[in-house]
């Protein structure tokens, strides 16, 4: 690229570069550099600490100096000229992984832009752990032989303001013509989004005037030491593969045959269903990946929606995960009331996808407002466009008014003093333009939005019920326990008499069966305490089955249980209670191990038996059904995902297997494979010993916090 | 006021109160405490005393409720506190109650209003009237000015003789809120009727254009909606001094609801109707007629006074035809106007055309 040429390249694609306007263009510098931090220290498992700065520069009204910092891994001193000074040089450009930079465009084009508005080199100080010394060096663009250029390149200690060594991360300081602002579309939301979807992120932001004083800024600290699960990289799945794709993986292929070539280079194809797509597609099984040619190609690309192919694994994904979610969100809002779904995750057209949802009431949010909308993809704040947005479409497609929440005519978004978050994960986010601000339609990731939505609207609905029910039982308990008493007192010394007995008024007033739930979180011995009390004011002895929902999932386990109870399902425990005598109360307590202060600050108790229990909820038979159901159908999707995992490991030395050895493929290719996603696997069919096993959380939205 | 009643017939109802409660719960049930429901649909036409009185609808407040158990624990503590004012000899105020009601724990009253209405609640219960239970109400009496002479007991105990007319200032004589014969004496008057007015600048406007000496009236400011003692002072010089009354209030909703208070008994007080209704006191104005008649300036009725109105219609005090006819009226044309409004025409306008036109209809003047 010739300096022209670089220019131009910019003029054409500032708008999906980023760069378009003054006060985009900071948004998105800061944007870059965060996101590789937070890609790094994840690929890398430190836990993140960002520290971006923003200086107006003196003497120039629209220039400003960005400056961003982290703790990540360092970049390796003979990339880093590469990674800051050419286009598409990206770690990853190759794989399907959900990470959030996937071009290899993103700080190149900081650096560029930097230079072309300012003339400016990029200041960057990179260190990686196992050297002793930092590279501290300048970049630029070489404008007439289009290359990077350092310069001032030195290695030396770097040290941090207090003195101290840094012992890896990278450091990058950039002068750009931009302008900084406050509001919807601004840095510091900008960072407090990310930090809303990184609880494991501490970031820091400061504004320096011209005189370098603070003007602006927020501390968003880190919530949890867990940091997301590593994803793994998986392979394209045919069902999501465009033409150009498919040609370029056959002309870049090094297979002799096709059949091989299907099984390596995509994932879901089993040697039964790689000979079958190539002999719908008319395609020799030996011939040479090199030799097919575009029409056969586009034959090949029918063939495999003709064939059936085992769904992508899901695991190359990274939600956030309800718990973290909620922490994140009350990082960064005051909150009353949060409910937070993970649903598991999906596949629509080959691409693999997870949806998450919370639901945040806040305490100084506006009531009369339309609620905050914070939408994401791979944990990316999106911020322009969102009326365009998929995301947002889902949120207008619920009915609120059902759940609570005021929304005028049922149309647009809801209104009231929250904040509903929308999370979508995938391999392959599909966005309306180049410039990746909205997520385009797409039948079934709407579905699953929608029923995540739907799911915490319940869980605001139970809640709003909850809070009456509970107001209702704390005015009985004073009636019976102070004020009766009070009056029978009163009574009996106006009069000059005795106190009547005060058992049968109270049963007779109170006439039903009250429970009452309590959380705590216990600092010495680091666990949740959750109990419960149920108290008989009816005349008769009652007899119940007590149910309580829990955050089931790996690592959380229920300990000093003051009764032994049982699982039911995923998620809920049960215990069958003996009869309660009238006038009689008994209390069940457990403790939930693995989990950290506010994590789980609510639960739900539900109830078998004949009357009603006042703070309880009759357990909704079909709604156990279907808990039930769904998790037969993720351990079978476990399951299948195993299976792949085995003939992965396999894969070449079964090149030449007769297809009906290959024993898995009769599970895999199940008529019932397709779908799976709506949880229509035969549930009998799935392993019953491993029941225990969970995938990925369906019923995570129990109630969490208030 | 209730005659004949000893301090042992008070203690005696009082304890009935808390008999009830104790009774119930010697069955094992929540207390309770009978009492007649207050409202509209409630009060019946009495052809004997000839005002409204409650009816016969009993409404039972029991102890199933935080509220209502609250109620009758704070009603415990009103009888006993009322005892023992009856065992010293003092009395208090009703806002004295409710000070002192805070030592009352879990019987506090969270207002006065609440301690006012339970204090009512007894009243009716017993049938006895707050006096018999020591309490003074804190209500702003009314005041009077024309050629009436009284004779008030002062606190020394001692008669004073007061006319209202040479011996008071330009306010007039203030009532106090006992006007029962132990505390107050109608001596003599030369007037030809009593004319109770609802504002304060309508009445002063009558008294500075000497209205009170040129037609024989004797003046009474309400005071907006009037006390009990405003009204019992009304009936009584109605009774013992044959004067004719009338009414003259701002023409909307709520003044047609306080004449109904003077003539026929207030909802609120329909236990004791009989002592504090007029039934031949007449509405002089402000009429809806005369919104057009005169042509005064008004206002648009609001939403608040379009539902008085329409809850009119449908109270027994208003179901005569003129009253029905006014109600109506004023909904058709959808207009109220204050007294003051006469202004439009001058200061002397009220006091020169409008009251001798609206009294000599009434054969007043
Ligand atoms: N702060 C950092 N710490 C460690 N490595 C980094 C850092 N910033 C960039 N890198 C490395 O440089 C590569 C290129 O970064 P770049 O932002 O240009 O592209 P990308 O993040 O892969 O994709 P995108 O264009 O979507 O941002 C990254 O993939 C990563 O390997
Ligand atoms: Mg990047």
């Amino acid at each position: 690229m010739q300096q022209a040429s670089i220019s131009e390249f910019f003029e054409k694609n500032k708008h999906f570069l980023g760069f378009d306007t003054l006060q985009r263009s900071i948004i998105t510098a800061v944007k870059e550099s965060v996101d590789n931090s937070l890609d790094a220290c994840e690929e890398a498992r430190y836990l993140p600490t960002i520290e971006i700065e923003i200086h107006k520069v003196p003497g120039k009204s629209d220039e400003l100096l960005m400056i961003s910092q982290d703790n990540g891994p360092g970049i390796p001193p003979d990339a880093i000229t590469r990674v800051f000074g050419s286009l598409l040089f990206g770690s990853r450009f190759h794989t399907i992984r959900q990470t959030r930079g996937q071009q290899g465009i993103g700080i190149t084009g900081v650096v560029m832009y930097s230079q072309l508005t300012t003339g400016k080199h990029t200041h960057v100080i990179s260190k990686v752990e196992k050297e002793a010394t930092a590279v501290h060096l300048n970049i630029g663009l070489d404008t007439k032989k289009n290359k990077a250029i350092s310069s001032n390149r030195k290695r030396e200690h770097w040290f941090n303001a207090e003195g101290e060594l840094i012992p890896h991360g990278v450091r990058v300081e950039a002068r750009m013509k931009a302008k900084y602002q406050r509001g919807k579309q601004s840095v510091y939301q900008y960072l407090r989004m990310t930090s809303i979807v990184n609880p494991h992120a501490s970031i820091s932001f400061r504004v320096f005037d011209e005189g370098g004083a603070v003007i602006d800024g927020g501390d968003w600290p880190r919530v949890t030491d867990v940091l997301p699960t590593p994803v793994k990289e998986i392979r394209p799945h045919p069902h999501g593969l465009e033409i150009g794709s498919l040609q370029r993986f056959l002309r870049e292929s090094d297979e002799r045959k096709m059949t091989s070539f299907l099984r390596r280079n995509f994932s879901g194809v089993s040697m039964r269903a790689a000979r079958d797509i190539l002999a719908r597609a008319e395609i020799d099984e030996a011939r040479r990946p090199t030799t097919v040619k575009a029409e056969e190609a586009q034959g090949l690309l029918a063939a495999f929606r003709q064939v059936r192919i085992m769904p992508p694994p899901t695991d190359c994904l990274s939600p956030i995960e309800d718990l973290l979610i909620k922490k994140g969100l009350s990082k960064a809002i005051d909150s009353r009331f949060v409910s937070t779904i993970t649903r598991s995750p999906t596949v629509a057209s080959g691409n693999p996808f997870q949806v998450e949802v919370g639901l945040i009431f806040g305490i100084d949010m506006p009531a009369d407002g339309p609620v905050e909308v914070l939408r994401f993809a791979n944990r990316v704040p999106l911020m322009y466009q969102q009326g365009g947005c998929l995301l947002t479409k889902a949120i207008e497609s619920v009915d609120w008014k059902k759940y609570g929440l005021d929304h005028p005519g049922g149309r647009g978004i809801p209104k009231g003093p929250a904040a509903i978050l929308i999370h979508l994960a995938s391999t392959n986010v599909q966005f309306t333009s180049e410039a990746k601000e909205a997520v385009s339609d797409n039948e079934e990731v709407l579905g699953e939005f929608r029923l995540a939505l739907q799911e915490v609207g319940r869980g605001l609905r139970s809640h709003k019920r909850k809070s009456k029910q509970r107001e209702k039982a704390k005015e009985k308990f004073e009636l019976v326990n102070v004020i009766l008493p009070a009056i029978s007192e009163k009574v009996s010394a106006i009069l000059g008499r005795e106190e009547p007995p005060l058992a049968p008024v109270i049963s007779n007033i109170m006439n039903a069966v009250f429970l009452e739930e309590t959380t705590e979180w216990d600092p010495a011995e680091k666990v949740t305490r959750c109990s419960f009390q149920m108290f008989n004011y009816t005349p008769r002895p009652r007899q119940y089955t007590l149910l309580a929902t829990w955050p089931e999932r790996e690592g959380i386990e229920i300990v000093d249980e003051s009764r032994e109870g049982k699982r039911e399902a995923k998620g809920l425990r049960k215990w069958k209670m003996d009869t309660l005598p009238p006038g009689e109360n008994v209390t069940v307590s457990f403790a939930l191990d693995g989990l950290t202060k506010g994590d789980w600050t609510e639960f739900e108790v539900f109830f078998r038996g004949a009357g009603d229990i006042i703070g309880a909820t009759k357990l909704d038979e079909k709604l156990l059904e279907e808990i039930r159901r769904e998790e037969e159908a993720g351990i079978e999707r476990q399951d299948l995902l195993s299976t792949e995992g085995d003939e992965e490991f396999s894969t070449g030395e079964l090149d030449e297997v007769a297809p009906d050895a290959d024993g898995t493929s009769a599970v895999v290719q199940s008529p019932d494979e397709e779908s799976r996603a709506d949880g229509g696997a035969d549930a009998e069919t799935a392993q019953r010993e491993a029941s225990e096993v969970t995938g990925q959380s369906n019923l995570n939205d129990w109630r969490v916090g208030e | 006021m209730s005659e004949g009643k000893t301090t042992d017939d008070v203690v005696e109802s009082l304890h009935g109160v808390a008999q009830e409660m104790h009774d119930r719960m010697l069955k094992g049930t929540a207390p309770t405490m009978t009492l007649p429901v207050r409202t509209k649909k409630n009060i019946e036409f009495d052809k004997r005393l000839g005002v409204y009185k409650y009816g016969k609808k009993r409404t039972v407040r029991d102890a199933t409720s935080l509220r209502s158990a609250r109620q009758l624990l704070r009603a415990l503590h009103i009888i006993e506190f009322i005892e023992e004012m009856i065992d010293a000899g003092k009395s208090s105020t009703l806002r004295e109650m409710y000070y002192i009601s805070e030592g009352w724990g879990h019987g506090k009253f969270g207002n006065q209003n609440e301690s006012n209405n339970l204090a009512e609640d007894l009243e009716i219960v017993t049938k006895c009237m707050r006096e018999d239970f020591k309490l003074r109400p804190e209500e702003d009496g009314s005041r009077m000015i024309g050629n009436m002479t009284i004779n008030e007991r002062n606190r020394r105990g001692e008669w004073m003789r007061i006319n209202a007319r040479d011996d008071v200032g330009d306010s007039g004589y203030g009532v106090p809120y006992n006007v029962e014969s132990e505390k107050l004496e109608l001596v003599e008057h030369d007037v030809d009727f009593i004319m109770a007015i609802e504002t304060g600048g309508m009445f002063d406007r009558l008294v500075e254009n000497g209205f009170d000496e040129d037609f024989r009236a004797g003046l009474l400011h309400l005071k907006g909606q009037p006390a009990r003692s405003t009204r019992r002072i009304l009936k009584r010089m109605n009774e013992e001094w044959n004067l004719p009354i009338v009414v003259f209030l701002d023409g909307d909703p709520w003044s047609f609801r306080i004449f109904a208070s003077i003539a026929y008994g207030a909802i609120k007080t329909a236990h004791i109707s009989e002592y504090l209704a007029t039934p031949s006191a007449t509405y002089l104005g402000i009429t809806a007629d005369d919104i057009l008649a005169y042509d005064l300036p008004s206002d648009d009725l609001s939403n608040k006074d379009i539902e008085a109105l329409k809850a009119e219609l449908t109270d027994p005090r208003f179901a005569d035809g003129w009253w029905q006819q006014q109600i109506k009226m004023m909904l058709d044309t959808g207009k109220k106007a204050e007294q003051q409004s006469l202004a439009k025409y001058g200061l002397d306008y009220v006091t020169d055309t409008y009251l001798p036109e609206k009294l000599a209809d009434l054969g007043l003047s």
